[in-house]
């Protein structure tokens, strides 16, 4: 049986999604299902005084309208979601915090009435004043979002390493610049979909979610029931970014469901899912204390996440960033404070390479600032501070498993490094730039999965990962083939049924590859030994030992006896015999005091590198990118195709925030929540270039490492630098707009204009 | 309130009678792309629909006396792959070919990109510049209107409620012409344009008799500047006469700021593509893409 793991398996219905034929959570229907829309405020921060509505349940079709007050009068029902900080009301109670926040709920037999009668259900609203830029928010006097946080700080995480301020004072150069990275949307293709039905006091969704377990416990939670008595099954989600992690919609249309008595069905508009989650819009602040020969001997860091007017992830997010900030340096004097700010904007959640983009925005552009201050390299200025093995990162652990050398190696070999880009013509000008970053996974989490093997030798899997277009069924799969020793063929996968498949965490942090195959190899192992423990007693075969291949029993040196596992639950009148399998992480930054973090923050170390050549037109500033690498440290390579699709992935969402995404509020309102008006990139913005590497261990039992979103946060970075390199023009706002690129040149020249002059007097 | 009444006349004149019959309620529709999405967001609430797209005569591309007639339900990609239009007008080809994407090309239609009058739409700037007129049919007759002068404002045009475009002619050239449109796109390459410029001279002995040079896409209208255009007339066009037309167009022109640029970086990008535009022509380069 030669090994699954290292091959490509290609994804079972391929060709079904290429050909548009693929049932997503968005085609799922159910007999009798009524629909539900939400009424959403229009203004940023507001007073519910009254919702009248009276004249929408009068509009054709319309069952019922519901509204905060509905939501408050049902004692059994816990009016408000998330975790760790349940702030985010089912429905408006009080007042609106942002506009897009759900004040109403129309229910009525068609999509289209309720969609009719929206605008009939009459809000009367009394103003607040708003905030929507996170720094305002911090300072005292700003609007209060909400009110048992009158300081609109919704976390606040500190990291101190060695003496930053003396080793500071010492150094031979500081170099202090501030980064603003703008709010963005994760745009997947399906929006957040949901049906919701009760029976007998259970209730039942199929819901458009990256983490049915904390869907289930988030709807426990919401309308009081016991563990179970919520069952969440996701289907095909048809992606995620981060847009579909924890409780979303689903506790509103379990609500509507409750209400009306019927199955009920919400599908949200696009502009209602701009409006449901973003990317934290984030200012950066760093120093970083350097020696003459390139040496870091100090970095300062303070980091604004803005969270919008919900806390979301943001909490346990603004730690996450805090373990992430530093980048792959070895700097003796860290320290690094983040806050995550309320403000009345659509709240935001990880965002693919999640807290991360915002900061190696900042660590990379800067690295490149001070290389051309000291006149060195900025390979080699990287290389010079390159976290290694053994290195102690600002956690105080020992880091280990570190490839950063080789990741720059790969870089440079790729992207020519050396050898300068080939000339443009007149008025435009290229150049190359680089980026690493490091990334925790999300630690403690937990994984558990099932393997059972059928009478009739199918083995199948019980897992909750969630298959977003990512590939994770097919990569499980290849991993139980693997483990198992039997042909991928043989392995069956479903979907996330939490009444069927075991906990897991959720589908993200680039954790499934990981965790969820550790817990699957587990359960593996444990099915093995039970059919050993089979055979054993069924065929006395004590005392020897015993191998599996192929889906049958071999005792050592007995070629000639093969018993099918088949066989063995035959002769034992089994129908099926199930593995079980835990992978678990039990320490991280969420049982530490987020003020004083220190021990390990993470299971292993991601490692991520894209280097990207642009050409820019120096009299518009726009700028081509006209190729782009992107690598990875992968442990060991599950199937080499889906992770160069991965790393071609972050490259070319990467671009988007890179150039053009970009969230615009006006008057405290979201004024681009389309796709008209808000970019995402069309295929004829992906480069004619994207090349791929997933660096390898050599060790045969070497960890796997999640790819998904490796090395994404390094391509604002590298991009910014090669326009850095081609221009001189440093810009340190996203997105890189041409608008902002000829700005930046223009003062790039008359800086070098004043040198001039300086240097000829 | 809902689209109350959907129909699909078979003739132009049943068009616009059924259009009078709800003459401020009634939308028309062919393509879809526009008043769709309008619809979606609430920006139009039609109480009824009138699809022209059934209609036989306002669909195609004719030929006659050296005019091209290209019926108004004639759809993007079918204009942008015209021979006839490749031939006779180009640059009109080309803005055609950068609307959007394919699918949003193969639904779209010529009357309907000029009727839906959107500031940063590529045709019709190409349209004014080649000197393109619409015929316009509704319940008081027929008459014809300049390009040039259909749209007056966002998403306004001189189209009174029960008119509709019938069809766009193309004008044949009175000698040499040469022509180009430039899309100018600041964010992805599905956006509108941050800047559009049209250019066409017409050749006597190689010196500019006519020439006309649109700006689209940098305020609520098409912008021109006539007296720049004027000392062209009787000039060889040549860099330094496209540098001074385009500083000139810069100065006159009062844009405006959205999401694809700021009102003073517009003003420096019609400064750029209208010289580059001139230059194209200049060179008979063609009309390449920016």
């Amino acid at each position: 049986m030669p090994d699954t793991v290292g091959t490509d398996f290609r994804h079972r219905d391929a060709e079904r999604r290429v050909l548009g034929t693929l049932e997503f959570v968005l085609d799922h229907k159910v007999e009798g299902m009524v629909h539900a829309k939400a009424v959403r405020s229009p203004l940023p921060h507001a007073r519910v005084v009254a919702v009248h509505t009276e004249d929408a349940l009068a509009m054709p079709g319309v069952i019922a309208v519901l509204t905060g007050q509905d939501l408050t009068a049902n004692p059994d029902i816990d009016p408000c979601f998330g975790k760790p900080r349940a702030d985010q009301p089912v429905l408006a109670i009080d007042k609106v915090r942002y506009a897009g926040d759900p004040v109403a709920i129309v229910v009525a037999e068609t999509e289209h009435q309720a969609w009719e009668a929206l605008p009939y259900v009459d809000v009367e609203y009394d103003e607040l004043p708003y905030v929507v830029d996170a720094v305002q928010a911090a300072r005292p006097g700003a609007p209060v979002v909400h009110d048992d946080r009158p300081d609109n700080n919704v976390a606040t995480w500190r990291l101190r390493h060695g003496d930053c301020d003396s080793a500071m004072a010492k150094a031979d150069r500081v170099y202090s610049d501030t980064y603003y990275s703008p709010p963005a949307s994760h745009v997947p293709m399906e929006p957040m979909v949901c049906v919701a039905q009760w029976s007998e006091g259970q209730l039942e969704v199929w819901t458009s979610a990256q983490a049915p377990h904390a869907v289930r416990q988030g709807l426990e939670k919401v309308f009081g029931l016991p563990a179970g008595h919520a069952r969440v099954h996701t289907l095909n989600v048809g992606g995620g970014y981060g847009a579909k992690g924890q409780v979303k919609i689903e506790p509103m249309v379990g609500f509507a469901s409750l209400a009306v008595g019927r199955p009920v069905r919400m599908e949200l508009s696009r502009d209602e899912v701009f409006q449901t989650i973003g990317k934290h819009a984030t200012t950066v602040e760093l120093t970083t204390g350097v020696m003459n020969d390139g040496t870091f001997v100090a970095r300062r860091m303070h980091v604004n996440y803005n969270a919008g007017a919900y806390a979301v992830t943001s909490v346990v997010g603004a730690g996450q960033g805090l373990t992430r900030a530093n980048g792959p340096y070895a700097i003796p004097n860290v320290a690094i404070d983040t806050v995550a700010t309320y403000t009345n904007t659509v709240p935001c959640g990880p965002f693919r390479g999640a807290m991360t983009s915002q900061l190696a925005f900042a660590y990379e552009s800067q690295i490149d600032d001070i290389a051309r201050d000291l006149q060195m390299d900025p390979l080699a200025l990287r290389r010079k501070n390159l976290l290694r093995e053994t290195d102690v990162y600002p956690t105080g652990e020992t880091l280990h498993d570190l490839h950063y050398d080789e990741l720059l190696d790969d870089l440079a070999a790729a992207i020519d490094w050396t050898a300068p880009p080939a000339p443009a013509e007149p008025g435009r000008a290229r150049g190359k730039g680089l980026g690493i970053i490091i990334k925790n996974t999300l630690t403690p989490s937990r994984s558990e999965a099932v393997v059972r093997l059928e009478a009739d030798g199918t083995l199948r899997i019980f897992s909750s990962s969630v298959e977003m277009g990512q590939g994770a069924n097919p990569t499980l799969a290849q991993i139980a083939a693997d483990r198992l020793g039997v042909p991928v063929d043989r392995v069956a996968l479903g979907f996330p049924d939490t009444a069927v498949t075991p906990f897991d965490t959720t589908t993200s942090s680039s954790r499934t590859t990981f965790s969820m195959g550790a817990a699957i190899s587990s359960a593996a192992e444990d099915l093995q030994a039970r059919l050993t423990a089979l055979a054993d007693e069924l065929h006395g075969l004590g005392g020897m030992q015993l191998n599996h291949d192929d889906g049958q029993v071999t005792p050592a040196g007995r070629p000639e006896v093969r018993i099918a596992w088949t066989d063995l639950l035959e002769k034992a009148g089994l129908t099926e015999l199930e593995g079980h399998g835990v992978f678990q992480t039990d320490y991280g930054i969420t049982l530490m005091d987020p003020l004083d973090v220190k021990g390990p923050v993470s299971v292993h170390w991601h490692q991520g590198a894209a280097a990207a050549e642009v050409e820019v037109d120096l009299e518009t500033g726009k700028v081509d990118v006209l190729r782009m690498h992107a690598s990875c440290y992968a442990g060991r390579v599950v199937s080499p195709l889906r992770v160069e699709q991965q790393n071609q992935g972050c490259a070319v969402f990467g671009l988007g925030p890179t150039l053009f995404e970009e969230l615009h509020y006006q008057d405290g309102t979201l004024s681009n929540p389309n796709l008209s008006d808000y970019m995402i990139p069309s295929i004829v913005d992906v480069p004619a270039t994207i090349t791929s590497t997933a660096l390898e261990s050599d060790d045969p039992q070497a960890e796997l490492h999640g790819v998904g979103e490796m090395a994404l946060p390094a391509v604002s970075p590298a991009v910014s630098n090669a326009i850095f390199a081609a221009t001189g023009a440093r810009i340190t706002t996203l997105p890189l707009t041409p608008e902002r690129v000829l700005q930046a040149i223009e003062e790039a020249s008359t800086a070098r204009g004043r040198t001039e002059l300086g240097a000829q007097r | 309130m809902s689209v109350q009444r959907f129909v699909e006349p078979q003739t132009v004149a049943d068009a616009w009678r059924d259009l009078a019959e709800d003459p401020w309620g009634a939308k028309v529709i062919a393509g879809g792309t526009a008043v769709v999405l309008m619809m979606r967001q609430r920006l139009l609430a039609p109480s009824s629909l009138v699809s022209i797209r059934g209609i036989p005569a306002l669909r195609g591309i004719a030929t006659a006396d050296g005019v091209v007639r290209i019926g108004a339900t004639t759809t993007l990609s079918e204009v942008a792959s015209s021979p006839e239009v490749r031939r006779h007008a180009p640059s009109v080809a080309r803005a055609c070919a950068l609307v959007g994407n394919p699918r949003v090309r193969n639904a779209a239609t010529l009357g309907g990109n000029l009727a839906e009058a959107d500031y940063a739409s590529d045709p019709p700037a190409a349209l004014a510049a080649v000197g393109a007129r619409c015929t316009i049919v509704g319940p008081d007759g027929q008459r014809t209107v300049p390009v040039a002068e259909l749209i007056t404002g966002f998403y306004e045009t001189v189209l009174a409620p029960a008119e509709l475009v019938e069809s766009i002619e193309l004008p044949a050239p009175a000698g040499e012409r040469r022509e180009v449109y430039l899309k100018y796109r600041s964010r992805s390459s599905e956006d509108r344009a941050c800047v559009g410029v049209a250019a066409r001279i017409d050749l006597d002995r190689g010196r500019v008799a006519d020439a006309d040079v649109v700006v689209g896409a940098v305020a609520s209208t098409l912008q021109r500047a006539p007296e720049a255009l004027a000392e062209l007339r009787g000039r060889r066009l040549d860099a330094e006469a496209a540098g001074s037309v385009a500083r000139a167009y810069a100065a006159a022109i009062e844009p405006m700021h959205d999401g694809r640029g700021s009102a003073s970086y517009r003003r420096k990008m019609i400064q750029v593509f209208v010289r580059r535009a001139l230059l194209q022509i200049t060179d008979e380069a063609g009309g390449e893409d920016a």
